[in-house]
């Protein structure tokens, strides 16, 4: 084994994955399995999480085990939490990354949306990282890593409910790092657009639509769920040890418009 | 699970160009990129120590070629490149790591035109001239990444900084912009920001006082190591980044290791 395979093999970790039965998460669940980590999947849908897991762990070798949790029920999570414990003894890693949102008219939404937004996209991975702390201090290099999404950083008047709550969600982490280095790090993987399946169109693009921001984005492609699976696994490793309160945009260059339209 | 580091971290085949290879930040960029299994082409000012460089790589069983490049001279970085496409085929990574500031003295009422001219002309015109050189290459290789070392002062501010500091965020703005123009060539260009890094460099200036205060702005409660560095410029050169470009991370512990 050389240096490179040793700066990137989570032999012997345990990293729960939220949002698990999705497009990244469960790719991200299957690299990190790959990469020798135990993977606690955990999703809304057990049926789907259960799959996954028992999937990824026929596929790597690597201990999965698939958990129902619905990301805004605090009582869920907590028993997440004890069942993880309970299976591999102790959390090295979180990634935050169940999520979700659609398109709104900026001046269509109300308190009952934005909260249901907010509860789902920031204050659930207030819970679960609060929830994985006491575990994350006790173990060497151990990181958080937050899908954090584009909208939330630029003005995202077509997605309200969801930019600012990712918006929200940065923040959050950025306060997370100051205050728990060295023991935990936090950094947030800013995602562009992703082909993220069925997901994509639920939230109100159309094929057409889709096309059109490829021919757009500086790598002339949609990102792929392993492309942020990728940055999940560096920021987690031992190469990203000294890295924490950053956020690393993967959005294939960005959106380029030319300053001098035809 | 072996295979699969080997595919998405894994640089052989791959030609690598460090300048400023020779010492600090430069050599932990070169080695690490020989031992992803690029073939590197360490440059330096000094030769010497681009070939100490060379024949460590080499007695661990990687690939290296010394190249002496003063950043400073016209042909030497043509030289450079050149020297790549002859002895390798290609060039496919480029660090530009070489790179000088002031240390916290540019009073900006003692320093001179020459003075200023020098460190934009290390620091920002020979990373876009080996750019210019470099990127031609890449597009033909079908492989193309590019990692400048900039540094915590393209975003702080400080005072006697103003050169260094304002060079490194022309330089951060530079590979936004070229990220636009070179993505038609299927090469990325990215930039490294360390903060405080245990070099040469950093040890000319550090006092334990300084040390302390540092420590005390820095979450990750100790300085950088080349190694934190060279493994940032290992993943911006890596395939496991192959959607990303434009980007500056700041490898920092979290902190903000100013001088004063």
């Amino acid at each position: 084994m050389n240096l490179a395979n040793e700066l990137f093999d989570f032999s012997g970790k345990v990293i729960i994955i939220t949002g698990a039965a999705g497009a990244i998460g469960s790719e991200a669940a299957r690299q990190f399995a790959m990469f020798g980590a135990n993977v606690a999947l955990t999703d809304i849908n057990e049926e789907k999480v259960k799959a996954v897991a028992a999937r990824i762990q026929q596929e790597t070798g690597s201990e999965c085990l698939g958990i129902k949790a619905d990301a805004t029920d605090e009582d869920d999570l907590k028993h997440l939490v004890e069942t993880v414990v309970a299976k591999f003894g102790k959390i090295s890693g979180l990634i935050n990354n169940v999520g979700w949102g659609k398109a709104t008219p900026l001046w269509g939404s109300d308190t009952a949306k934005m909260v249901a937004s907010y509860e789902l996209n920031t204050i659930s991975a207030y819970n679960m990282t609060r929830l994985c702390m006491p575990y994350l201090r006790k173990e060497p290099n151990a990181s958080v890593v937050f899908s954090g999404s584009m909208v939330g950083t630029t003005p995202s008047p077509e997605f309200i409910e969801y930019s600012t709550a990712k918006a929200g969600l940065i923040n959050m982490a950025h306060s997370m790092a100051v205050a728990s280095g060295p023991e935990v790090r936090f950094n947030v993987v800013v995602i562009g657009s992703v082909d993220n399946g069925d997901a994509t169109l639920e939230a109100g693009y159309d094929p057409a639509m889709l096309k059109r921001i490829s021919d757009l984005i500086v790598m002339k492609r949609r990102g792929t769920p392993s492309d942020i699976a990728h940055a999940f696994i560096f920021l987690m490793s031992e190469a990203a040890s000294w890295i924490t309160g950053i956020n690393l945009m993967v959005d294939g260059g960005g959106i380029y418009k030319s300053k001098m339209p035809q | 699970m072996m295979d699969r580091l080997c595919t998405i971290f894994d640089l052989s085949g791959k030609v690598a160009v460090v300048t400023g290879g020779g010492d600090g930040i430069g050599r932990g960029c070169c080695e690490i990129l020989a031992i992803a299994g690029a073939s590197v082409v360490v440059s330096d000012i000094d030769l010497g120590k681009a070939e100490a460089v060379v024949d460590s790589i080499k007695a661990k069983g990687g690939n290296a070629v010394a190249v002496k490049c003063n950043v400073l001279e016209e042909n030497d970085l043509v030289n450079l490149i050149g020297t790549a496409v002859k002895t390798y085929g290609t060039v496919n990574v480029l660090v530009n790591n070489a790179g000088l500031g002031g240390g916290g003295r540019e009073n900006p009422f003692k320093i001179t035109m020459d003075y200023v001219e020098r460190i934009y002309r290390i620091n920002v015109f020979a990373p876009w001239r080996l750019c210019q050189l470099a990127v031609p290459e890449m597009g033909k290789s079908g492989y193309g990444s590019i990692i400048n070392i900039t540094s915590m002062s393209s975003i702080d501010k400080e005072r006697n900084m103003g050169i260094y500091s304002s060079s490194k965020a022309a330089l951060n703005h530079l590979a936004a912009n070229l990220a636009y123009d070179f993505g038609a060539f299927g090469v990325r260009i990215n930039n490294v920001g360390p903060g405080a890094t245990k070099t040469s460099a950093l040890a000319s200036i550090l006092t334990p006082e300084l040390q302390e205060r540092m420590l005390r702005k820095t979450p990750i409660n100790r300085l950088g190591e080349v190694s934190d560095i060279a493994q940032a410029v290992l993943f911006f050169a890596s395939p496991a980044s192959s959607w990303i470009s434009g980007q500056v991370i700041f490898v920092n512990g979290g902190g903000d290791q100013t001088l004063d």
